[in-house]
């Protein structure tokens, strides 16, 4: 019903734009109370060690999304960013003695700071290259972490020393660190949120549009593509040294894993790489979706098929995310609800007047 | 269409929410009830897929047979014991959810270790996190018992850096003629194969027997021809593996087409997989490995594990079974002699002390543990001898004497 | 470092650069003819070993007999892949989705292969596996011999198919200028669907090889993934005779660099020259215009 309700609305006056934002509002203010509240809704400290994970998940998704979803560049080795933002925040605190926080926000300057070159030699080409270099990143750094042992610890693991003092007990360690994801992720989010409406957004989006145009209409493509990729590394790094931090122990071979990357890749194309909240949306699907399918089907590889089952799927009959495809899908099935292409300018018109004659919010978003 | 993704996505992250912590909430909280006729509930997680499949397999019918057994001869305190067996997907975030998912919401009275070192550690972090007695069939390698566990024991007679003590005191015992003065080592980059490895490596090289190659390759390397044209360069007259399975097998091949004849070839874990003398065919002749068990071994509770083990599957069991097994014993006598088997942390915290302070008998032997849970003994020394295995090393339990130097492969 | 081991490194540079250069090929013929980055082609190899493996268990035979029934078997896979799947996607987007949906074919075949034939490692016991000769010093098995002279045999073939049929002359022009030869009445789209086969078809001409002389696992598809994507790179992407030169070099580069940097670093080799080559010659280096724009 909404739809095409909102269609209207959209393009209309300012009722119509106030309507937009008090749904927006509401919608918004639900979802920060409901991650709020999630942690006393948890019945036991294992379900709320999910929810840090789909948590991480959500960050990890959001922050590639920031190349995913604005170049359209597809990054599948994402996890190197995340792998070396929790290796440089262990290795910080355990080698340099730095306070864990601070490590965590360095780490991620680090991070950054390594994905220029890396941006460099990958972005100045078109897609091909980048995803070569995304992948051969994570295996590159996988071998270097596993046989540099003297300083990475090697095949033997790192654990880093909890930034809580050991009185606070795991429960409770569970409770905070959902929160440190949430407040992560809720500063990823604006970030996005942010540069979706400059102009430098626009310049991106014209980029995942058409490349060749934007350069030919002045955009500045490579610089463009490389500080938001630089971004989206230092998002990644973050996400990866708080799931550090949480975690305890790292390992290269779960770290640097192509798996862990292509998990960031499906979460956000499900949910939609074009919206703000599309991975947030995948990673809660996925990430429940892993839980149930384990605890359903147990000790079989079958959740590699499922996942490389979505993904195809996803891939090539819902692009744009799963909100998009759904909605497409309601709309066949109502006849009446035809699409705006349908709509004549003469009708078109007519229901703008109609929506600014009606100038009553609750109409509005009752229709 | 704009206009509410904030509160579409609000309504269905309440949903997700609602079904994830209805559904995922199956049982929880049904703990242990003091003496009654609930069954003791153990909860483990193994690699039942992934990398660490094959090992983790036979952890799990090692734990399976236990339970069996105990079960049929009057459970422990009184009370059945019931296994809840989960699968890590050979991945250390899963096996931390696992142990989560077990404590918490499965409500499980004791915990059993994971299979492989890489996930020994983050299991072990989440039961010290919750007081739990953590005894673990199989994470020998020196990291394990540095991390500052206290809760931590391990279920077999030695840690990975002293697998290879008897045959080391074995070479070095040699009189001058015979006793090899050049050694290669291949390791793969684990840490328990490097732990066996260098274990013996330290102990040749302070007895004077010159390291003349030292390989170490990642582990999933399925070409080793380099590594082969290296140490055969070396001429090496003894070849040390810190192998686990397919590498070893590789390995043998490789070096085989090089053509190079060691005097003595030592490989760890590999020889001891059943699977390995169909992939290498007759060319284990004279191979040596450690074990830490033998089913010939006549340790008192051993000829009950042994045939109980073969009457319910067929064969008799391997290491890996057999470490489940003792994991089994070594909680099963704590359990016993504290007279409690409950989450509440008193009953763990004396579970823990009595381990610190006795020494268990099982199916491996005597063990007793130092503060930090390393067992204090040596691994026996298996050697194929006419195509069988046979307990060579040490003395006093061999079932055939060494051959060196070994045969041509 | 001694004469000997020199010779030898290079022979064993030389037998896996073969390989390599197979394999590399195959992948650049799926980017040539429709501008995909094939994240699946290891996943097929590895498939293809794996039926190799199935084959000689079940019927005792030598497994180089399996290619009778791989390679027609992966050819036609590959034309209905490309039909069927690639075809559907979105031109403007199409390099980058290929790449996520090749790369969950991978996944699907991971799975299923682990499923049907479970984690273990498994290895094909062959009577001639330890059999080597001596040449000048070094010696020689006979199955990586056998290996290396099936890539050989292939590529060659594949050579004279691209030169001097008028299948591959088709096929060329399709890799060159798409609408050109669309142009000319060549029906590219078939040319792209038979292109795809040819790459399969190497993939498991190459499993075979592998599964004589190598252990093989579900998961092992990504340890080869990343080499052949980086000779891809460095030969110039669409190019085969640049994806084969660049193989054998590279190949060769690891297995003498093994010698004084051992088996992890010398690994990196590959990665390293995949970074050189697109900081100091994004086209690659036998790459031609195509190279250029991708």
């Amino acid at each position: 019903m909404r739809s095409d309700s909102e269609l209207v609305t959209g393009h209309g006056p300012r009722g119509g734009r106030t309507a937009v934002r008090a749904a927006r509002l509401v919608g918004l203010l639900a979802l920060i109370a409901l991650v709020i509240a999630f942690p006393s809704m948890a019945p036991d400290s294992f379900i709320l060690s999910v929810g840090v994970v789909i948590m991480s998940y959500a960050v990890l998704a959001t922050s590639w999304n920031f190349v995913g979803g604005f170049t359209g560049y597809v990054s599948l080795g994402h996890a190197s960013y995340s792998g070396l933002g929790g290796y440089a925040t262990a290795l910080l605190i355990l080698r340099a003695d730095v306070n864990p926080w601070v490590a965590m926000i360095l780490a991620g300057l680090i991070v950054a700071a390594i994905a220029v070159p890396v941006g460099i030699a990958s972005l100045r080409v078109r897609g091909a290259s980048f995803v070569i270099v995304s992948i051969a990143l994570v295996l590159i750094l996988l071998l270097v972490f596993q046989s540099w042992g003297t300083f990475t610890g090697g095949s033997n693991g790192l654990r880093i020393p909890r930034p809580f003092s050991d009185d606070v007990l795991r429960p409770e360690q569970h409770e905070r660190f959902f929160y440190l994801h949430a407040a992560l992720l809720a500063v990823a989010l604006l970030c996005w949120w942010a540069i979706n409406r400059s102009r430098f957004g626009i310049g991106l989006k014209a980029i995942r549009e058409d490349e060749d145009k934007a350069q030919s209409l002045g955009v500045p493509t490579f610089a463009y593509k490389l500080v938001v990729f630089v971004i989206s590394a230092f998002f990644t790094a973050l996400a990866g040294g708080l799931y550090a931090l949480w975690f305890g122990f790292l390992d290269p071979i779960f770290q640097f894993s192509i798996l862990v990357g292509a998990y960031m890749v499906l979460m956000s194309l499900l949910g939609g790489i074009r919206s703000l909240f599309g991975p947030l949306l995948g990673a809660v699907i996925v990430g429940y979706a892993m839980e149930f399918f384990k605890a359903q089907y147990g000790d079989t590889q079958a959740h590699l098929i499922a996942m490389g089952a979505l993904l195809g799927v996803v891939v090539l009959f819902m692009p744009d995310g799963i909100i998009p495809a759904l909605t497409n899908l309601v709309n066949r099935l109502r006849p009446q609800a035809a699409s705006i292409r349908e709509l004549s300018a003469a009708e078109l018109a007519e229901q703008r007047r109609e929506a600014e004659a009606a100038d009553d919010t609750k109409e509005e978003v009752h229709r | 269409m704009k206009l509410s993704n904030g509160l579409r996505l609000g309504a269905l992250l309440s949903t997700a929410a609602l079904v994830l912590t209805g559904c995922l909430s199956g049982n929880s909280g049904q703990g242990g009830g003091e003496g009654g006729e609930d069954p003791i509930r153990i909860g483990i997680s193994l690699p039942l897929t992934g990398d660490f499949s094959e090992p983790g397999k036979g952890v799990r019918r090692g734990y399976e047979a236990w339970a069996g057994y105990v079960n049929a001869n009057g459970g422990l305190l009184g009370r059945q014991v019931e296994l809840t067996i989960l699968d890590d997907q050979s991945n250390a975030d899963r096996v931390a959810a696992d142990y989560e998912k077990l404590i918490n919401q499965d409500g499980v009275d004791l915990v059993f270790g994971p299979f492989s070192t890489r996930l020994v550690v983050p299991a072990a972090q989440v039961a010290e996190d919750y007081g739990f007695l953590f005894v673990e069939p199989a994470g020998a390698a020196e990291e394990v018992f540095t991390q500052g566990f206290d809760n931590l024991f391990y279920a077999a007679p030695a840690v990975a850096n002293d697998h290879y003590n008897h045959l080391a005191e074995e070479i070095l015992a040699m009189p001058a003629g015979e006793r090899p003065e050049t050694a290669a080592y291949a390791v793969m980059d684990d840490p328990f194969a490097q732990g066996t490895a260098y274990g013996l490596k330290e102990k040749l090289e302070a007895g004077g027997v010159r390291t003349v190659a030292d390989e170490v390759y990642p582990p999933n390397t399925t070409d080793f021809g380099s590594i082969a044209a290296k140490i055969a360069d070396s001429n090496a007259d003894i070849m040390v593996g810190g192998t686990q399975y397919q590498d070893a097998v590789n390995l043998i091949v490789s070096l085989r087409q090089l053509g190079y004849q060691p005097d003595m070839a030592a490989f760890s874990t590999a020889p001891t997989n059943p699977e390995f003398p169909k992939a290498i065919g007759q060319q284990t002749e004279g191979i040596i490995s450690p074990t830490g068990y033998t089913p010939e071994a006549d340790y008192p509770s051993n000829k009950e594990f042994v045939d109980y083990y073969t009457e319910q599957n067929g064969a008799p069991p391997n290491e890996d079974e057999a470490n489940a097994w003792t994991t089994g014993q070594v909680v099963a006598a704590a359990v016993e002699a504290a007279g409690c088997a409950d989450p509440a942390p008193e009953c763990q915290g004396k579970l823990i002390d009595w381990l610190h302070n006795n020494e268990v008998d099982t199916v491996v032997g005597p063990l007793s543990w130092d503060e930090a849970g390393r067992p204090q003994g040596a691994h026996l020394i298996q050697q194929y001898v006419d195509g069988e295995i046979k307990i060579v090393l040490p003395e006093d339990t061999k079932e055939a004497d060494l051959i060196h130097p070994k045969p041509k492969w | 470092m001694s004469g000997p081991l020199l010779l030898q490194s290079l022979v064993l540079g030389v037998l896996l650069g073969g390989l390599y250069a197979l394999l590399a090929a195959g992948l650049t013929l799926y980017f040539g003819v429709m501008r995909v980055v094939m994240i699946a082609h290891s996943a097929f190899l590895i498939l293809a070993a794996y039926l190799a493996w199935f084959f000689t268990r079940e019927t005792g035979l030598d497994p180089l007999l399996s290619l009778v029934f791989t390679v027609p078997l992966f050819f036609g896979a590959g034309v209905l892949m490309q039909r069927l799947l690639i075809s559907r996607l979105r031109p403007a987007t199409l390099t980058m989705m290929s790449v996520l949906l090749t790369f969950s074919i991978a996944l699907v075949i991971e799975g299923t292969l682990g499923f049907a034939f479970s984690g273990t490692h498994r290895r094909i016991r062959l009577p001639y596996s330890g059999a080597h000769f001596e040449l000048f010093g070094a010696s020689i098995a006979v199955v990586k011999l056998i290996g290396f002279g099936l890539a050989g045999f292939s590529l060659v073939a594949l050579y004279l198919l691209l030169k001097k049929t008028r299948f591959g002359q088709a096929l060329r022009a399709t890799m060159q200028h798409k609408d050109a030869a669309q142009l000319v009445g060549i029906n590219t789209d078939r040319v792209a669907g038979y292109g795809f086969g040819l790459g399969l078809a190497t993939a498991a001409i190459g499993g075979t090889a592998l599964s004589l002389d190598s252990t093989i696992y579900p998961s092992l598809h990504w340890h080869w993934i990343g080499p052949l994507m980086a000779v891809i790179v460095v030969g110039g992407l669409g190019s085969v005779p640049g994806a084969a030169i660049a193989a054998m070099a590279l190949g060769l580069g690891q297995s003498l660099l093994q010698i004084p940097l051992g088996t992890t670093w010398a690994q990196t080799f590959f990665y390293v020259a995949l970074f050189a080559t697109l900081m100091l010659r994004p086209q690659g280096f036998f790459g031609g215009r195509l190279a250029q724009r991708f």
